[in-house]
């Protein structure tokens, strides 16, 4: 479905919604195109092809506010969309904290976020790429067992019409691969994983990944028991950039004007170390999910999050409603239509954490006794004000002692304050590494509470 | 519906020549509504309609679905599928097979009384006005947020394969909740009724959110939440735990429910939630829990949230057991993982989809503990020492579903045969096979459904609702108190 095509259907819809009575209304239109070939025990398992059309369609009477959303674009459906919006608003009770639809404001078309290539692969590009995993996966070394994983190209596409002037588009493309490389000595497992997020199918480089994943599963078997306690950790992208998704929503008005954010209690106080310093924006290509707008046409801007380790009320997301609840200005981060699920609320999708100047080799010297953590896994917030996180790592867990790398270890499950983890930063990467919300750098840290251990 | 598309796609398929094709033409529509600090924060409507195109070419798996529903587009759908799983088929190492199941024609539809979608907007929205306030009045000064939830599912589905089934079936289900937040100095505390993250649900019409009878809840709700601000932290220490049934349901869900899937125990899961410690080598003789420890998987239970009349391969909804006096003795599977282990059984009839833009995968229905011989009266009696937990709150397990944590809204410490004082920041944590091993009391007059509607399994990524029946149960020696 071509962008054209998707404004102009939503534009007949807040036309018909005004036609109707709306006094505000607002539509979205969105198709989403996701292929992926999915692999386990080195053979390809699932492979699908799935093409979403969507609208939501938002009308205000008196504040009074009716939200549809249908998976259709035919006229009937809209029409149909239009109506139920229109009748549920009339029933609903008015919303007094709502204040206005957002208005026009200019902004700048980003280049470069669509390939048409990638948008369309055929399901045998995929498929010859998965092959070619696989088997980079088993020529590592022969005690490779299995190889698991997936190849995902496809689009996402959006056009937000409003009835104050909004009429705004977005496209980009994505190709994303994920490998997982099980090994097996003596009846002992060794799990690697690694991935790549592009919005290019050039840009992911399958042997890379299938390298980097076989080299932490072969070198991950026959792991020793760790006892629970503090160690230094070195933890890698994938891991930063994960605990970074938990600790992106104290940034959300919704959590800021609940109470339950760290960011309300330390309001100008320093949580980090001086020299974290954290982003969102959405225009940063090194960020997966770019876009100019935001999924109320609010134009993208970056946002500093934590700058010196401090954050304060300039630190909140809002998309339009949360900022007329405390009548300031969205700043952009209304959830952008490029997942299968949205709704309503802002999100961070494209924080950058400022890299540093070490690598992971510099970092391992560094360590005198300590964990080397590839990823995490299953993590969730015990305590939100304080934003103890608990979790496990996973696939590629390894012991550090006097500057090097001396056994794999099992799992270790990490139950730790990350305000405190990241005060504790000590070195930062150099390099950026690009995951699904977040673009970061690995991080050494002074210490991480284990607080216990997986069996074999 | 328009069955002709939806038969226009399997008959293009098999002219292609797809050993096996399935198609599901799928209406969904839901309703959600919030009311929060007095405001209806969302009143929201959606719907979606599609087909999906399963098919085996050249001995391999091919999926492709699409929303739109012209003539064309749905021809296309069903060629791509079938050209989806000729390039599945250049990395196949065997052919898929698929274990014998009756081709039905039926129809079926969950059980309900009062149509949810056809209650007035203003009836429910006044009850969830109501219920909130009756919460935020318990303390203007310490409920900084009280939220009420209303939500609604209704699945229209028409399952046509190439075997001849032709399966036309609605699940309705619908539930809410209430829920109180206090918060002093810094100090968050949540409370929630019948269960945290937006409340209960079931298949079952309006008259189930009726009996949930929230507004009559709301104010103890908040109260609770109030009293945990002046409650002491959970001790860090190793003790008996009871764990209600609230709280209960998720340890089921994360510690059984998934690692009995048998796609995560054949490694098809690998890449992302993770294997299974229950290996196939286990099944059959590995104690899992001690002989009070009964669990199954009912599709068939009433009102349950995993409960449907045939699974999304046609497969007529079964009563499986999984743990039986705590020795594994069955995984939840599909045709195609059942043939792969020989399973006399067949299917356990656990295929479910998300959408119809979804391949369906291995998933829970209705993962029940089975009731035990024991009142929750008598239960917490005979306990000397120990701490009540419940309400999910946090949760957390390892990639083979081993080592967990859990937390929970509130507990209470039990001293000598009855509860003493309320406590906060409750965790608990443990091995699956050791937690369950150390289960000496089940209770049987408390047995109750919940059900999840947000259970995330699969790459693409796919929620699914399910549910879980439990009561409170009893376990020796647990670690509590980590955070």
């Amino acid at each position: 479905m071509s962008l054209e095509i998707l404004s102009e259907l939503a534009r007949k819809a807040t036309r018909l919604a005004v036609k109707k009575g709306a006094d505000q209304a607002e539509a979205t239109a969105f198709t989403l195109v996701e292929d992926l070939t999915r692999f386990a025990n080195s053979q390809i398992h699932q492979n699908v092809a799935t093409h979403k059309d969507g609208l939501r369609v938002r009308v205000v009477l008196k504040k009074r506010i009716g939200d549809v959303a249908i998976g259709a674009f035919d006229p009937f459906s809209v029409k149909g969309a239009v109506d139920d919006a229109i009748k549920i608003a009339k029933l609903s009770p008015p919303n007094e904290l709502f204040k206005s639809l957002p208005e026009p404001r200019k902004y700048a078309a980003l280049k470069g976020t669509y390939d048409k290539r990638t948008a369309s692969c055929d399901p045998n590009f995929r498929a010859d790429n998965a092959k070619r995993a696989i088997q980079v996966a088993h020529d590592r070394a022969n005690f490779v067992k299995a190889v698991a994983g997936s190849y995902m190209t496809g689009s996402a596409s959006f056009a937000v019409v409003n009835s104050l002037g909004t009429d705004v588009k977005a496209q980009i493309s994505l190709a994303q691969m994920a490998v997982t490389v099980i090994s097996d000595k003596e009846g002992s497992e060794g799990h690697g994983y690694y991935s790549a997020y592009a919005r290019n199918t050039r840009e992911i480089n399958v042997d890379n990944v299938a390298e980097k994943a076989a080299e932490k599963s072969v070198k991950s078997v026959q792991p020793i028991r760790l006892e629970p306690g503090e160690y230094e950790a070195i933890l890698a992208p994938d891991a930063v950039a994960l605990s970074l998704g938990y600790i992106g929503n104290g940034f959300l008005a919704t959590w800021f004007q609940d109470g339950t954010s760290f960011v309300k209690y330390n309001l100008g106080k320093q949580v980090f170390h001086e020299q974290f310093d954290l982003k969102d924006d959405g225009r940063d290509m090194a960020t997966l999910y770019v876009s100019p707008v935001d999924g109320e046409g609010v134009p993208k801007q970056a946002l500093t999050l934590v700058k010196d380790g401090v954050v304060d009320e300039k630190s909140i997301c809002y998309d339009s409603y949360t900022a007329g609840k405390e009548g300031k200005k969205s700043t952009g981060h209304a959830f952008v239509p490029f997942f299968e699920a949205y709704g309503p609320g802002p999100d961070v999708v494209n924080m950058v954490l400022a890299p540093g100047n070490a690598s992971e080799e510099e970092m391992i010297k560094e360590t005198k006794r300590g964990v080397y953590v590839s990823r995490f896994h299953y993590v969730r917030t015990v305590n939100q004000p304080r934003m103890i996180l608990t979790g496990l790592t996973r696939d590629g867990t390894f012991l550090i002692e006097d500057g090097e790398i001396t056994a794999p270890v099992r799992n270790l499950r990490f139950t730790d304050s990350f305000l405190d983890v990241y005060k504790g930063m000590q070195m930062t990467g150099k390099d950026l590494e690009r995951q699904a919300q977040a673009t970061v750098p690995a991080l050494k840290v002074s210490k991480l509470r284990f607080t216990g251990v997986s069996e074999q | 519906m328009n069955e002709d598309l939806a038969r226009m796609a399997l008959r293009t398929i098999q002219k292609l020549g797809a050993s096996y094709a399935d198609v599901r033409y799928v209406k969904t529509e839901s309703e959600n509504l919030h009311v929060k600090k007095g405001v209806p924060e969302e009143i929201r409507k959606s719907s979606i309609a599609g087909i999906g195109v399963r098919a085996i070419a050249k001995g391999a798996w091919g999926f492709a679905g699409t929303t739109e529903l012209g003539r064309p587009s749905v021809v296309n759908i069903a060629k791509l599928a079938y050209k989806v799983a000729c390039a599945s088929a250049t990395a196949k190492k065997t052919d898929v097979k698929l274990s014998p199941t009756s081709a039905r024609k039926a129809k079926h539809s969950t059980r309900f009384r009062k149509d949810p979608f056809k209650v007035s907007l203003q009836e429910k929205l006044d009850s969830l006005k109501t219920t909130e306030r009756a919460a935020a009045a318990e303390s203007r000064e310490l409920i900084k947020t009280s939220s009420s939830f209303f939500r609604a599912h209704r699945e229209r589905k028409l399952f046509l394969s190439s075997e001849g089934a032709e399966i036309d079936q609605t699940i309705v289900w619908c539930g809410g909740g209430v829920s109180a937040t206090a918060i002093r100095n810094g100090d968050v505390q949540i409370r929630s009724y019948p269960a945290s993250f937006r409340g209960n649900f079931s298949t079952a019409g309006y008259e189930f959110f009726e009996s949930l009878d929230l507004a009559r809840h709301a104010p103890e709700t908040a109260r609770e939440a109030i009293q945990l601000l002046s409650a002491e932290k959970c001790p860090s220490t190793t003790t008996t735990l009871v764990t209600a049934g609230d709280q209960l349901a998720l340890q089921v869900h994360e510690s059984c429910g998934h690692p009995t899937e048998l796609d995560r125990a054949l490694g098809t899961e690998a890449d992302y939630a993770g294997t299974s410690f229950l290996t196939t080598d286990k099944l059959g003789t590995f104690r899992y829990g001690s002989p009070k420890v009964n669990i199954s998987a009912d599709a068939t239970a009433p009102g349950g949230l995993g409960t449907f009349g045939y699974d999304d391969e046609g497969v007529p909804a079964k009563n499986v057991p999984l743990i039986k006096e705590g020795i594994f003795v069955n995984y939840q599977s599909s045709r195609e993982t059942a043939t792969l282990l020989n399973l006399p059984e067949g299917s356990s009839g656990g295929m479910r989809a998300d959408s119809p833009l979804a391949m369906p995968i291995v998933r829970m229905t209705n993962i029940n503990l089975l009731p035990g011989d024991w009142k929750v009266e008598e239960l917490i009696r005979d306990t000397q020492d120990g701490i009540l937990m419940l309400t999910n709150k946090s949760w957390s397990i390892d990639d083979r579903r081993l080592n967990f944590q859990f937390g929970t809204e509130a507990a209470w410490l039990i001293k000598n045969g009855s509860k003493e004082r309320m406590i906060k920041q409750a965790t608990y944590t443990g091995i699956t096979h050791q937690f369950w091993g150390s289960c000496d009391a089940v209770s049987n007059d408390d047995w109750y459904m919940h059900g999840t509607p947000t259970c995330g399994k699969g790459v693409p990524s796919q929620v699914m609702y399910v549910g879980h029946g439990v009561s409170t149960a009893r376990f020796r020696n647990v670690r509590v108190g980590i955070a």
